[in-house]
């Protein structure tokens, strides 16, 4: 088969696939994600050294990032596996709850008291061993709400006030409270899935072209409106006119990328994650990627990204040959979400776009990112999973 | 599931699909463009921002010069100390660990705690130049937050005895004092530099290469012998406590070449502990101090009065009754004499004598010579703070002026002016420039007078020192001696004090072929004796000893015990 017809998916490529399933389930996916994620870890645990030594919040232990997010990573993995075992129909039983649950955490998180607030956002909920970032949750309940919603609504999707309307109503109290909290990026993936959705299944032409004018418009008045908003859109800009101001995190993020040429200064040479560079084992991952590992290590993750995605939407075309809807919408609910996440952050690092409190997918430090990913993940290779049982005739 | 079962319903518009994959590639292909464009084009202008930020020159410290005595004896030295400091902020100690830390660095323990609660700075010093052992004892307590920088520290192993001459240098290793500011520049050398990177909290990370190699300072190696500076200063501090004395100074001169052999003052200090230091422990009274220096300049009227050819060394001068009264001024001799030659003015000292002398010399012709042999302006030794005396200008001179400058009273004179003046009489009639630095041999001077004249002082102040003279207690076993004790009342007050004495000696010894001037200055002595004979050429006699055994000086006498006259028996002089 073509790598064209093989991305993009013909007919008659389908039924190759279908008619001789290679593998019990997709080995280049979990293989992907798995390469991010391990990568993710080393590449956490050299962006934190010198955070963790300095700061007396770590107890000046060097591993104190690596040893949480490799214990991120066994329960995301653990979860993934559980997630792996459920049948795809149960998560479209469960998708309106799910949401709903989202929907109270979220509300939870702006309660003074339950909501913790750091850097003047409150975006975590304490529980007794670890924190929840409610945001992260919704990122995963809005890709089965929306995939499950078109499937519902799908005789009604054309109508503006039967098919979109109520969407709308729920996106825009979704975007209340993460405006609330306030994590701009969260709304912006959230909101680009949820409607991505939407346009794939069928919605309106005209609704989708007044919907995307409607949400530029809004967008922008959102970010005119907030002095703090503009200042990242700007600084964005030219970071270099304040380069030590409102540039100061991205010229970093710049000056690592450059710094990095081909092949990078090795492993562990950063400079610039030597408090130079802002939340370097966060937001900022991937510059640090591209310090140590230089071009060559940036190709990589964006190769591996381009992969995954490739396969949501081949995987959620395989789910919708056999009119798996609610699969093949949830299957690419997950890859516009891990893609778009991922163009984001990486855009941001590259000073391609404003700086947006955004982690780049299986690979940044932090719990409630890695286990949602991973149980992303484990859903895409669940839906395959079932097309693959499906195509050998046997009942998922 | 409904819909499955109804698939004419739902369709799914494949084209939306891969538009929005398609979307989603080209947008990666975007990033790869620009990462492409960061990493391979744009990198010289970002790597030059990126050093703009790390990338930092530091200085490293060049390593001060030693200095040293003619003979190669280490008389300071730098050695390696360390400064413990602290980043306040993240400083995490129990009580116990500060407190162990307050007491090897000997500090008191709330003090510290203070320090380290001011969390605003990001620097601040705990104990600057502790020893290497107790800074390893430090780091061995293991407390984040706390750091240790590299520094030298002087050591001068001369103490007290060298450290008027050497000086001391400052915390930051530049001199303060002494030979250590005179020679700053060259003991210092050039701090060099290199390039380093360095992370945000200024800790350097990476040595990039380096830019310039520090240059060492150079070593100094003084005129200065360490043993006659010994003994020089040990022979005068003996005198100054036997004596009572406020205050003493001795120089020591090496008569061929001008270099300083020895210069000691008392009170001294310990330059290696300066905790409690005061003024007059500070002073480097031979080289800044001046004072009026009484009899000790009546060789230089004799000498004018000869080069002029007024008078022979034989020639007679009436100086009864002992008594010169000029305008309301009269001028005394302690012990009253008949006609006196000129050179029994210099052996007996006679004021009235020396006064009638000088009267008879044209003022421009003496204040001429005083000038030559280096009064009244500083000796250009290249010496922190040397003083140049007051010589006034001939035409403002009385007479009664001219009279008392005679003797030594009018002028002020520094100790080390003093002892370069009579250089001119152990060389023959010329004045050389003095070295604080080691010469490699004898050096030209400038004629002053003629070598007749210097002769003839010289024989003078031989006689000077014989009995019947004022300072026999001079002499040397082995070594013929001249010299002329000083015995001048203080001023104070705008007058002269009746009971305050500063008293001195001036010689030069062997008289035969010069190659030693000692001066010795005892200010107040105040144990009963004061003469200049009495108190000064006995500390001037011990010290030229030592020096001409130590130099290895041929003696030019008979080796024979010194007979020192009785009680009364010596000349007083009068000044």
């Amino acid at each position: 088969m073509s790598v064209a017809g093989y991305v993009f998916g013909r007919r008659d490529d389908y039924k190759a696939a279908r008619s001789a399933p290679a593998a019990e389930y997709d080995r280049g996916l979990a293989w992907a994600a798995l390469l991010l994620a391990a990568m993710g870890l080393a590449m956490v645990y050299s962006a934190s050294i010198a955070t963790a030594e300095a700061s007396r919040y770590t107890g000046q232990s060097a591993s104190w990032f690596l040893l949480r997010h490799a214990l991120f990573l066994g329960g995301a993995l653990a979860a993934a596996l559980a997630v792996f075992l459920a049948p795809v129909r149960f998560w479209q039983g469960v998708a309106p709850w799910l949401f709903g649950a989202a929907l109270v955490l979220l509300a939870l998180v702006l309660v003074p008291g339950i909501g913790r607030e750091v850097h003047g956002a409150r975006r975590w909920i304490n529980l007794v061993a670890f924190s929840v970032q409610p945001s992260e949750v919704m990122k995963l309940a809005v890709v089965l709400y929306a995939a499950d919603y078109t499937v519902r609504k799908h005789a009604v999707m054309k109508s503006f006030r039967k098919g979109m309307l109520p969407m709308l109503a729920v996106m825009l109290l979704v975007s209340g409270l993460l405006l609330h909290e306030p994590d701009f990026g969260a709304l912006v993936v959230i909101a680009v899935t949820a409607f991505g959705l939407l346009f794939l299944g069928g919605m309106s032409g005209r609704h989708f072209a007044a919907l995307t004018a409607m949400l530029t418009v809004g967008f922008t008045a959102l970010v005119l409106s907030s002095p703090y908003r503009m200042q990242r859109i700007f600084g964005f800009m030219d970071p270099w006119s304040d380069a030590f101001g409102k540039g100061y995190q991205l010229s970093h993020a710049l000056i690592a990328f450059g710094r990095g040429e081909w092949l990078g200064v090795g492993l562990g040479a950063s400079v610039e994650k030597l408090h130079y560079l802002p939340e370097a084992h966060t937001d900022f991952l991937l510059a640090v990627i591209a310090e140590e590992l230089g071009f060559a290590g940036v190709a990589v993750v964006i190769t591996l990204f381009v992969w995954i995605v490739c396969r949501a939407f081949a995987i959620a075309r395989e789910a919708a040959a056999r009119e798996r809807h609610f699969a093949a919408l949830a299957a690419q609910g997950v890859g516009i979400w891990l893609g778009f996440q991922a163009l984001i952050n990486m855009g941001v690092n590259m000073g391609l776009l404003p700086t947006k409190g955004l982690t780049l997918p299986l690979m940044s430090f932090g719990g409630s990112g890695l286990v949602v990913n991973c149980v992303a993940i484990a859903l895409l290779l669940r839906i395959d999973w079932e097309s693959r049982q499906l195509a050998r005739g046997l009942n998922a | 599931m409904s819909f499955a079962s109804s698939p004419a319903i739902v369709r799914l518009p494949l084209w939306r699909s891969r538009f929005v994959l398609l979307v989603l590639l080209a947008a990666f292909a975007v990033l790869v463009g620009r990462s492409l464009y960061l990493q391979a084009v744009d990198t010289d202008f970002l790597q030059m921002k990126g050093e703009s930020r790390y990338s930092r020159v530091i200085e490293t410290p060049a390593t001060r010069g030693r200095i040293l005595d003619r003979n190669g004896e280490a008389l300071a030295i730098s050695t390696p100390v360390k400064s413990v400091w602290a980043i306040p902020e993240d400083v995490s100690a129990g009580p116990a660990q500060l407190a162990r830390l307050a007491k090897l660095l000997g500090v008191d323990a709330r003090e510290l705690q203070t320090k380290l609660a001011d969390a605003e700075r990001d620097f601040v010093y705990l104990k600057r130049q502790i020893p290497p052992e107790t800074a390893d004892q430090v780091a061995a307590l293991g407390i984040p937050g706390i750091y240790q920088n590299r520094e030298y520290r002087r050591y001068y192993p001369g103490g007290e005895v060298m450290t008027h001459v050497i000086g001391f240098t400052g915390v930051e290793d530049s001199g303060q004092e002494g030979i250590e500011l005179a020679y700053q520049k060259s003991l210092a050398g050039n701090a060099g530099s290199r390039r380093v990177i360095k992370d945000r909290l200024g800790r350097i990370v990476e040595d990039v290469g380096s830019v310039r190699s520090a240059q060492d300072g150079r070593d100094l190696i003084l005129a200065l012998d360490g043993k006659i500076q010994s003994l020089a200063y040990s022979a005068l501090k003996a005198a100054v406590e036997q004596h009572r004395a406020r205050a003493g100074a001795i120089v020591v001169l090496d008569a061929r070449s001008g270099e300083l052999l020895a210069l000691a003052n008392v009170p001294s200090y310990n330059p290696n502990n300066r905790g409690r230091l005061g003024g007059a422990q500070l002073r480097n009274r031979a080289m800044t101090d001046t004072f009026e220096p009484g009899s000790t300049l009546k060789p230089f009227t004799v000498a004018v009065a000869l080069e002029l050819g007024k008078v022979t060394p034989s020639s007679t001068v009436q100086t009864a009754p002992g008594r010169l009264t000029i305008a309301n001024y009269t001028i005394h001799d302690a012990h009253p004499a008949g006609a006196l030659t000129v050179a029994q003015i210099i052996q007996k000292s006679s004021n009235v004598g020396a006064a009638k002398l000088a009267l008879s010399l044209p003022r421009e012709e003496m204040w001429a010579l005083f000038h030559e042999v280096g009064f009244g302006a500083q000796p250009d030794i290249g010496f922190p703070g040397e003083a140049s005396g007051r010589l006034r200008e001939w035409k403002q001179w009385r007479p009664i002026e001219q009279a008392t400058m005679a003797y030594g009273h009018g002028i002020s004179v520094s100790l080390v002016q003093l002892a370069r003046a009579y250089s001119v009489f152990a060389r023959d009639g010329e004045l050389a420039p003095l070295s604080l630095v080691k010469l490699d041999g004898p050096v030209t001077g400038k004629r002053v007078i003629a070598p007749e004249t210097a002769h003839a002082v010289r024989e003078m102040l031989e006689l000077a020192v014989q009995p019947g003279g004022t300072g026999p207690r001079a002499r040397v076993m082995g070594y013929r001696v001249a010299g002329k004790t000083g015995t001048a009342h203080k001023q104070e007050n705008g007058g002269y004090s009746a009971h305050k004495y500063l008293s001195s000696f001036v010689g030069l010894a062997p008289a035969s072929d010069p190659r030693l001037v000692i001066a010795v200055m005892i200010d107040e002595p105040s144990a009963g004796q004061y003469y200049g004979g009495a108190v000064a050429a006995p500390v001037f006699s011990q010290v030229m000893q030592g020096a001409l055994r130590r130099l290895g000086v041929a003696p030019d006498a008979p080796m024979r015990p010194i007979e020192l006259p009785g009680e009364g028996e010596e000349a007083k002089e009068s000044t």
